[in-house]
């Protein structure tokens, strides 16, 4: 199934859009999702590792704004949002 | 009473006089006007300008969230809080927040001023990207994000 991947943060740097499409499995993990994350950085970005480190230290975040754990089922056609380390004010 | 914002810096500004408007009632004694500014100096680098990235709805959200715990966990009933946040390109000296409170007495208004700027380090999804003088630029290495997970 097709998800899209919300950017956030240093992952803008990850697309000129402020998106990506993945293909993942159905009732994919968030741990899934990561895992294809740093397929398409190893893809396109010759498996930059400041942009690895940014996926392996970021939460993810549903349609209904909520932070997902690393075991949320992914089941449907969904938005999620990348959520790299924070830091406002 | 609370007012929250993302201030898109490409169309708009943070003004104080926003804030004083709408906290002002004379039910309160006290009032506190956090500013968060960009400045010049950071690790040593010099900053020419900051851009700000935020998840708008997650921010709105965690500004109330924190301000309802207010309620519960710093006993303050009566309270007015303004706060907005800069997103986009911001110079020297712009404000990137702005937390401005009003309670009956000043012991509630810095205790709640303070409360609310550490949560927002600690739970809203907002970004920093540091330009420099010699025309790099760099995210920010922020914390990960303390919210609960579903």
């Amino acid at each position: 199934m097709k998800i899209k991947l919300e950017l956030f943060g240093a992952s803008r740097d990850f697309s000129d859009k402020d998106h990506l499409e993945l293909n993942i499995k159905d009732k994919a993990s968030i741990d899934d999702l990561r895992n294809e994350i740093i397929k398409y950085i190893d893809k396109n970005f010759q498996g930059n590792e400041d942009f690895i480190k940014v996926v392996k230290s970021s939460a993810f975040c549903s349609e209904n704004n909520e932070i997902i754990s690393d075991n949320y089922k992914i089941t449907k056609n969904q938005n999620i949002g990348i959520i790299p380390p924070i830091g406002g004010g | 009473m609370l007012h929250t914002k993302i201030v898109d810096y490409k169309k708009d500004k943070i003004l104080t006089s926003n804030a004083e408007k709408f906290i002002k009632d004379s039910m309160f004694g006290a009032s506190i006007y956090f500013l968060g500014t960009v400045r010049s100096i950071n690790d040593n680098k010099k900053v020419i300008g900051i851009t700000y990235d935020s998840h708008d709805k997650m921010v709105i959200k965690s500004f109330e969230e924190i301000y309802n715990e207010a309620d519960q966990k710093l006993d303050i009933k009566d309270k007015a809080v303004f706060i907005e946040h800069a997103k986009g390109h911001l110079k020297l000296g712009e404000i990137s927040i702005i937390i401005a409170v009003a309670c009956k007495h000043r012991g509630q208004a810095y205790v709640l001023s303070r409360y609310i700027i550490e949560e927002i380090k600690k739970r809203s999804p907002i970004w920093k990207k540091e330009h420099y003088e010699n025309k790099e630029s760099e995210w920010l290495k922020g914390n990960p994000i303390a919210n609960e997970k579903v």
